[in-house]
């Protein structure tokens, strides 16, 4: 083999007797053994990961769909759209100054109306494939390897309107997970206009207490008092009193059992 | 790793049926720790479908995978405590100690086990690829972000200062026939 003779990877100039002596404790090494991995138990624990990967995400595919192309489809489709949304809006001001002229002039109108409840018909639909298609951006920039698109990810989420619960369930997951703190932070801020939902209310209760974060857990609290959710209580009396606990949370989290309270 | 990387998450079972056991035998020399280098190997792999965008078929699999592998082992220590590895080696012996000085081999290579577990951790590592992983020097430059020639030379220092620690080992009293010989630490 070649890296049984230490000299082979020695550099020029190392004199001999150091080369042979060095040799010797190199061919000694051979003898040191490694203990045998327990493949088995190793493959059933990767086969358990493999099988929650396969179930439970939808994989992102590489390069492709990356967040280059996603933005350039979302800024393609927002110029269709805000086309269509123009060329009807002139339709709409044309009709609006007919009406003002004669009686023949509305029966034209009215005679163009079912060309009109199509074109909304067609707004609507437009409407809702942007709303999918911001979804898809969001959610894609949310499983970028860079924290700055992750970023961008969470704060897409914004400009939904009505998003769907993979959106909320990818934040909460954002929110638990993300190692960037920064991320996380976003996370909170975003998660603030669903939090009337029944999964944001337990994900984010659940998060206070487990972030190893201190900013991140005072950013919940503050988010805790800003949604007057009282069944935090507990979770925040337990950070009060614990005193493995930041001084700051602790401090943070008995402020905001006084303002729940 | 195509598959993987077009998506077919089910084939990384085949990348660990070919890739576990160097990667358990580098981590396992690295740490001193089988059952640490265990859950290392998880990690590898689960990295491996995280970041398995960033893989470009240019460079060597191998490679890529011990970047991963070095990087989980360096967050693993970061978050445990730098000296958990050497300490574990050093107090959780795998075998018996042994009575008789016919086996003074034995305990020789058990004293160099353990004064490699006593050098520093970029000087053993040089020495796990090269030795054990059988790396060629081009794979452990291409690794390590250096020239060939830099390897070469670090190898020297690293070898060097091995059996520096090795021979005070022999010197030192308090190295006696309870330490162990053999194999690494199975924790």
């Amino acid at each position: 083999m070649e890296h049984e003779q230490l000299g082979r990877i020695l550099p020029d100039g190392v004199d001999t007797s150091e080369s042979d002596e060095l040799d010797a404790t190199w061919r000694m090494l051979g003898a040191i053994d490694s203990p045998a991995p327990n493949s088995e138990r190793m493959r059933a624990r990767l086969d358990a990961v493999i099988d929650a990967v396969e179930h439970t995400h939808t994989v992102p595919r590489p390069r492709l769909f990356d967040s280059y192309v996603l933005q350039g489809l979302a800024a393609a489709a927002m110029l269709v759209i805000g086309i269509g949304i123009g060329w009807f809006a002139g339709s709409d001001r044309l009709r609006a100054l007919r009406d003002g002229e004669s009686a023949a002039a509305v029966a034209e109108a009215e005679r163009t109306r079912p060309a009109q409840t199509d074109a909304s018909a067609q707004i609507a639909a437009m409407r809702s494939e942007m709303h999918d298609l911001r979804e898809m951006v969001s959610l894609s920039l949310m499983q970028q390897q860079s924290a700055s698109e992750r970023l961008k990810g969470v704060t897409w989420t914004g400009q939904l309107d009505r998003p769907s619960g993979e959106v909320v369930s990818a934040l909460l997951d954002a929110l638990m997970h993300d190692p960037n703190v920064n991320v996380r932070l976003a996370t909170i801020d975003a998660l603030e206009r669903f939090a009337s939902r029944e999964e944001v209310r337990r994900g984010t209760i659940q998060a206070v207490s487990q972030q190893p974060s201190p900013l991140v857990q005072i950013a919940l609290i503050d988010f805790m008092v800003k949604t007057n959710e009282r069944e935090s209580m507990p979770a925040l009396r337990r950070l009060a009193m614990d005193p493995q606990v930041n001084d700051a949370v602790r401090a943070r989290a008995a402020w905001g059992l006084q303002q729940l309270g | 790793m195509h598959a993987v990387w077009k998506g077919d998450v089910s084939k990384l079972g085949v990348l660990f049926e070919r890739h576990h056991r160097p990667l358990f035998d580098f981590l396992a020399r690295m740490t001193g720790n089988a059952a640490a280098a265990e859950d290392l190997v998880q990690e590898v792999f689960v990295r491996v479908l995280k970041y398995r965008a960033t893989w470009r078929d240019e460079g060597r699999f191998e490679t890529w995978l011990f970047r991963i592998a070095r990087n989980a082992r360096a967050d693993f220590f970061k978050n445990r405590g730098a000296e958990a590895s050497i300490d574990e080696a050093a107090e959780y012996p795998s075998r018996a100690p042994l009575a008789s000085e016919t086996l003074a081999r034995d305990r020789e290579v058990a004293r160099l086990q353990h004064a490699l577990m006593l050098l520093r951790e970029d000087k053993r590592e040089l020495i796990v690829l090269a030795r054990y992983r059988e790396m060629k020097l081009e794979a452990i430059a291409e690794l390590l972000g250096v020239e060939v020639g830099t390897v070469k030379v670090r190898m020297h220092r690293a070898v060097k200062e091995l059996r520096d620690i090795f021979l005070r080992l022999n010197e030192s009293p308090s190295w006696n026939t309870n330490n162990s010989v053999g194999s690494c630490p199975t924790a």
